[in-house]
């Protein structure tokens, strides 16, 4: 009789551990499944940074069109973002990125003056949309053009700007 | 003396053994299968944003015309719906796959608000085409793509000589021009017998299925033709409503540039627009948004600082 439950217990401890082993072995799978995910979510985030910044300045909320003069490729209206800015709610999720900043490269400006309509266009960083300051980031080179005005008169001006886009690392 | 044993002679352990252990062999099984799915379902949501990745260099406006094509390993369905509510509404992409002759079973929709895909509901096979026109209304509003499928073939009978260059140009291997096989879905322009779609060119509609779309312009004209009525004028309707921001956004800097002394007399004008994308209804409804758009390019043209 005493040999039989220990056999019985025997049985009951092995299929304990069969047991605990797939557990452990799913918990495993599950772990490495879900790094995996994470990883090739950040791969997808950063080729969607990538590829917007390749396309953002032709986008109709940044482009030029031709209001200085023929159509030009990667030319970014400033006094269009500057008031992109303003409407910059209403953009909330439509890139996909976490941050849109335009830096005015060439000519140079003393330190970081981030742009508002009260100091516009004596300013050398746009912030588009800006979503938190962690991330990683991808940039392009644009042309950045507005309408300046001196002596009653008015004429376009273009500088050499960077276009940061930014994604989470989540 | 006859034995009390039965004829199945088991001890108590091993039928407990046999019972744990199909047990054990049930949950192994069951948690496979959920992986599996679990595993199906995330590679059917990476290939839906992959598609919608894929998209941004083939909305770059200079690459315009060109034809992009992707291949997957298995028979695939790409849903592509859309949804109206918001500011700018948002396209759906969802992917689902063939296994062991069964359509994977997936509600992940991802999600895109700066996309515009036309095409029909679902879209099956191994290779799919895409490509891109901007539209333009007056200023540029979006590019707008058109997904096909290999699988089925399109046939364009009697079109306008620009469209059968600017298709033929395409080199889009499941678009004819003129000879028609068999089971091409056939597209015809004013008149025709044996056509799938009716193309009214000058008169900017088309008659697909029983139902009768309205376009303006080339791009919205694939559009109708590439996409089902449904998804056509919901798509519309989030075209036009990209069209009140945007407005909003040229009306914003009218009056910041007018400021410098750079007029361009356009405010009432943008209103107008702008009142019309917010209460567009539906595609028969386009003539009358065309006849404002087209009122300020014309005024803008001519404006002392155009705005675009």
């Amino acid at each position: 009789m005493v040999k039989a439950q220990i056999k019985i217990q025997q049985m009951l401890f092995m299929l304990l551990a069969i047991t605990l082993f797939f557990v452990l072995v799913g918990i495993f799978l599950l772990v490495l499944g879900s790094s995996g995910l994470k990883k090739s979510a950040i791969e997808l985030q950063e080729k969607n940074a990538l590829m917007l910044v390749t396309r953002l300045a032709n986008s109709p909320e940044f482009s030029c069109e031709e209001s200085f003069g023929s159509n030009k490729i990667n030319c970014v209206d400033a006094d269009k973002v500057i008031m992109l800015i303003q409407n910059s709610k209403k953009y909330d999720g439509f890139w996909g990125a976490s941050n849109i900043i335009i830096r005015k490269i060439y000519p140079e400006i003393d330190g970081e003056i981030v742009c508002s309509l009260s100091n516009y266009p004596n300013c050398n960083i746009i912030k588009v949309y800006s979503e938190n300051n962690d991330g990683a980031d991808v940039s392009n080179f644009v042309t950045l053009c507005r309408k300046e005005s001196s002596g009653g008169e008015y004429y376009d001006k273009c500088e050499l700007a960077k276009m940061s886009v930014s994604y989470e690392l989540r | 003396m006859i034995s009390k044993k039965g004829y199945l002679d088991m001890s108590f352990s091993t039928i407990f053994a046999i019972i744990a252990g199909a047990f054990i062999l049930f949950l192994a099984i069951y948690g496979s299968t959920k992986l599996l799915s679990t595993e199906q379902q995330v590679s059917d949501a990476k290939i839906a944003e992959e598609i919608g990745i894929l998209l941004n260099p083939i909305e770059i406006s200079y690459e315009t015309g060109k034809v992009s094509s992707f291949s997957l390993p298995a028979e695939t369905r790409i849903d592509c719906g859309c949804k109206e509510e918001g500011i700018f509404g948002t396209q759906l992409i969802r992917v689902s796959q063939k296994s062991f002759g069964k359509w994977s079973e997936t509600d992940v929709n991802n999600d895109f608000k700066n996309k515009y895909i036309f095409a029909e509901q679902p879209v099956e096979g191994k290779k799919f085409y895409l490509f891109s026109k901007p539209f333009e209304f007056p200023f540029k509003i979006a590019d707008l793509t058109y997904l096909t499928s290999s699988e089925k073939k399109y046939c364009f009978f009697d079109a306008p000589e620009d469209i059968e260059e600017e298709l033929s140009s395409l080199k889009q291997e499941n678009i004819h021009i003129k000879k028609c096989a068999e089971n091409d879905v056939v597209v015809c322009f004013e008149g025709g017998v044996g056509c799938d779609i009716r193309v009214s060119y000058e008169a900017g509609y088309i008659q697909k299925d029983k139902e009768t779309i309205y376009f303006e312009g080339n791009a919205l004209m694939y559009a109708g033709i590439f996409s089902d009525a449904e998804v056509y004028e919901c798509q519309l309707k989030r075209i036009m409503k990209r069209v009140g921001v945007l407005a909003q956004l040229y009306r914003d800097k009218a009056n910041f540039v007018s400021q410098k002394g750079c007029d361009s007399n356009l405010n009432e004008d943008l209103m107008r627009l702008i009142n019309a994308g917010n209460n567009f209804k539906s595609s028969s409804e386009i003539n009358i948004v065309t006849g404002i758009a087209e009122d300020i390019d014309d005024k803008n043209k001519f404006a002392r600082c155009g705005l675009w």
